[in-house]
């Protein structure tokens, strides 16, 4: 029984079903949309259906247990398939570069002329040899072509675990904040400061690149600079940062009797609970550079430009939203004798920091793939050989892969030979 | 320049119909000369349509390859070159007469689409553009012609011996390895595209895998077609099952160049 389990684990037919299931489970995964709430399911499904979802894990199909498992069964079976076929690709390789010693399956002809076109016509260079006195010519060609699927097979092992070891150990920051901030990387000890953050627009008010200068400072006071720009990331203390996205700030104050009370850089989607009233929060919704209210669809920006910056923000006392609106640029409300007042929009930029320690494992495995599809591909192994006989000589060709094409070309060499 | 490029792309779509339409009379009359004036018309169409894309490269200052316009224009050129290629290499124009009407719908699909040149967006500005969209595209076209070869495959069996076309359409073993061969190309071009995507992605998004929807139906793609190497292998599979999976395998293509970007928006939502 457990061998009857070995064998089909390591089996063709094994691979194909995961292969199929895997491909069923990424289509699967790419219409259900991943990572939303049960209430976001139960809106777009039904309940049953979003429990399902839920319970089968396909709100998160590319990290639930099973799709892990493929991956590992797949990984197996891929390793056990590489294992097995090791000796007798070993062996064959060997037998190719020896001439037959008897007959064999494969094409055969005959001719009265000298078969040296027919080599050439295969595109192969025959060494003479002797076989029980008999004069033999023997070419093999794209032997290598025999390791094709091994060598794209253990390509495809180092990219899942390349891929997978990755997934498992690799560290992930992100950082956010306007120029002259300095903010720390998670738990690295590390500090990251903005010392400047470009948005370079078109004349059509498109964006041509985003570019940040930034130091990273490690706990030992050692500082790396650099600039960051969509497409060049730079590697500072052996992480990779690179600037991934932006949004607007802007400088919030509140007061009270004229004291500033707080005065901070607020980016689109933050909160800000007041200090002497922790249950008061403001949040800041989103910024309008060219402010202008579409009836009956609301607030909007005529343009990129900064002619008139407005913000829309809602206030919140506990659980109870106490209201929502959009305020001009440094106009005040006023809350519980508070005053809020925004100013200085300007950009912030996203910088995602990212250590992946076996990316390089995953990049090895993609070529080493490339390479094995090239030889199973395009160096198809054959051998032509030619044994002198009394009438003239007898022709032998085999090509494991080559099939009706290979076929055709022999038989047409041979054909051309006669006909000269 | 854009104007001369917008009468040469409407030269380019009434030759690919007029081939289309000289490979059905070719079918229906059975006539040589038409079926080798079909081809002329392709080359000629072939001809223009690449002065097109030039023409738009040069009019954008940058490789024709960022929208749907531009992707389905250089997918029907790709398909027009490999299907020509393979014609003239294996030597049967029936070839033509089924990949023309391919070409002349994605032609046509292209048509439809806004031929605005926009500007690129940051993320588009790499060098790594140009390898990745026109790796897809030799891609894409084997795969086009993988499929038109395992359509007719499937029309080999009905084809009655001793016919006009049992001597025109080669034999099923032959139309089998032809197809077998086309999908090797398809799939070494797919994996060309998928790990230059990566590398790019990594440059770009700061991740060289996301499983954004294009990238999963890239993999989808990916894993039918290894499906389909994986059953030829195996006794029984070559043939008519294969020719279906190659169709299959041609479908996903079209789901994840169109589809993808009609129900699935994600981070390539401007391809």
């Amino acid at each position: 029984m457990a061998k009857k389990i070995w064998k089909f684990l390591s089996s063709m037919r094994f691979a194909i079903i995961l292969l199929l299931i895997l491909a069923a489970a990424c289509a699967g995964g790419s219409f259900i949309p991943q990572g939303q709430s049960f209430e976001t399911y139960v809106s777009t499904y039904s309940e049953r259906t979003a429990a399902l979802i839920l319970a089968l894990r396909l709100d998160d199909v590319f990290h639930s247990w099973w799709f892990l498992l493929l991956g590992l069964f797949l990984c197996g079976n891929l390793l056990l398939c590489n294992l097995l076929r090791l000796k007798p690709l070993v062996a064959r390789t060997r037998a190719m570069g020896q001439m037959p010693e008897g007959e064999e399956a494969g094409l055969q002809a005959e001719t009265a002329q000298d078969p040296a076109p027919v080599f050439s016509a295969m595109g192969m260079r025959p060494k003479e040899r002797s076989r029980n006195e008999v004069r033999v010519l023997y070419a093999v060609r794209n032997r290598a072509g025999i390791w094709g699927a091994w060598v794209c097979h253990l390509g495809i092992l180092l990219l899942i675990l390349g891929f997978g070891l990755g997934q498992m150990t690799h560290q992930e920051y992100t950082v956010y904040g306007v120029p002259g901030q300095r903010l720390p990387v998670g738990d690295t000890g590390l500090s990251l400061t903005i010392e400047d953050f470009q948005v370079a627009l078109r004349e059509d008010d498109t964006v041509e690149q985003y570019t940040a200068q930034v130091v990273l400072e490690n706990p030992q006071g050692q500082v790396q600079r650099g600039t960051l720009s969509v497409n060049h990331p730079a590697t500072l203390f052996g992480l990779r940062c690179y600037q991934n996205s932006t949004g607007w700030a802007a400088r919030v104050r509140i007061t009270e009797d004229g004291a500033s009370l707080q005065d901070q850089v607020l980016c689109a989607g933050e909160g800000l609970r007041f200090q002497d009233k922790p249950e008061l929060v403001l949040f800041f919704h989103a910024f309008y550079p060219d402010y202008v209210l579409i009836p009956g669809s609301g607030p909007a920006t005529q343009s990129g430009k900064l002619n008139n910056p407005a913000y829309l923000y809602s206030l919140h006392y506990g659980e109870q939203m106490l209201g929502m609106n959009v305020l001009q640029n440094g106009e005040a409300i006023t809350v519980d004798g508070y005053e809020v007042r925004f100013s200085e929009p300007q950009n912030y930029t996203l910088i995602q920091l990212k250590k992946d320690r076996f990316s390089w494992l995953a990049l090895v495995g993609a070529l080493v793939t490339l390479a094995g599809l090239v030889l199973a591909f395009y160096l198809q192994p054959a051998r032509l050989w030619a044994e002198q006989t009394s009438e003239g000589w007898r022709l032998f060709a085999q090509s494991p892969k080559g099939g009706a094409l290979f076929r055709e070309r022999f038989q047409s060499a041979v054909q051309n030979l006669k006909e000269e | 320049m854009q104007q001369l490029e917008n009468i040469l792309f409407t030269a380019v779509m009434l030759l690919y119909l007029a081939a289309m339409l000289l490979y059905f009379f070719y079918v229906a009359l059975k006539r040589e000369g038409i079926a080798k004036l079909a081809v002329i018309l392709q080359i000629v169409g072939l001809t223009l349509h690449t002065a097109s894309l030039i023409l738009r490269g040069i009019a954008a200052g940058r490789l024709p390859l960022t929208n749907q316009y531009e992707f389905a224009s250089c997918f029907a050129w790709g398909l027009c070159l490999v299907s020509l290629i393979f014609q003239f290499r294996f030597r049967f124009p029936v070839l033509g007469a089924l990949a023309a009407p391919v070409v002349f719908l994605i032609i046509g699909y292209a048509a439809m689409q806004s031929r605005e040149i926009h500007a690129l967006m940051p993320a588009l500005q790499s060098s790594w553009l140009g390898i990745h969209v026109s790796t897809a595209i030799i891609a894409y076209g084997s795969f086009g012609v993988s499929f038109v070869l395992s359509l007719l495959f499937l029309l080999r069996g009905r084809v009655r011996s001793g016919s006009f076309w049992d001597s025109r359409i080669p034999d099923s073993e032959k139309l089998d390895m032809i197809s077998y061969r086309s999908v090797c190309l398809g799939l070494l071009f797919l994996t060309f595209t998928i790990v230059t995507g990566a590398i790019w992605a990594e440059r770009a998004w700061g991740s060289y895998w996301s499983w954004d929807p294009k990238e999963t139906w890239s993999l989808v793609t990916w894993l039918i077609y290894a499906v389909y190497l994986h059953l030829r292998i195996r006794r029984g599979w070559r043939g008519k099952s294969a020719a279906i999976l190659a169709a299959v395998g041609f479908i996903c293509v079209i789901f994840t160049y169109i589809g993808v970007n009609t129900f699935l928006p994600g981070i390539h939502s401007y391809a």
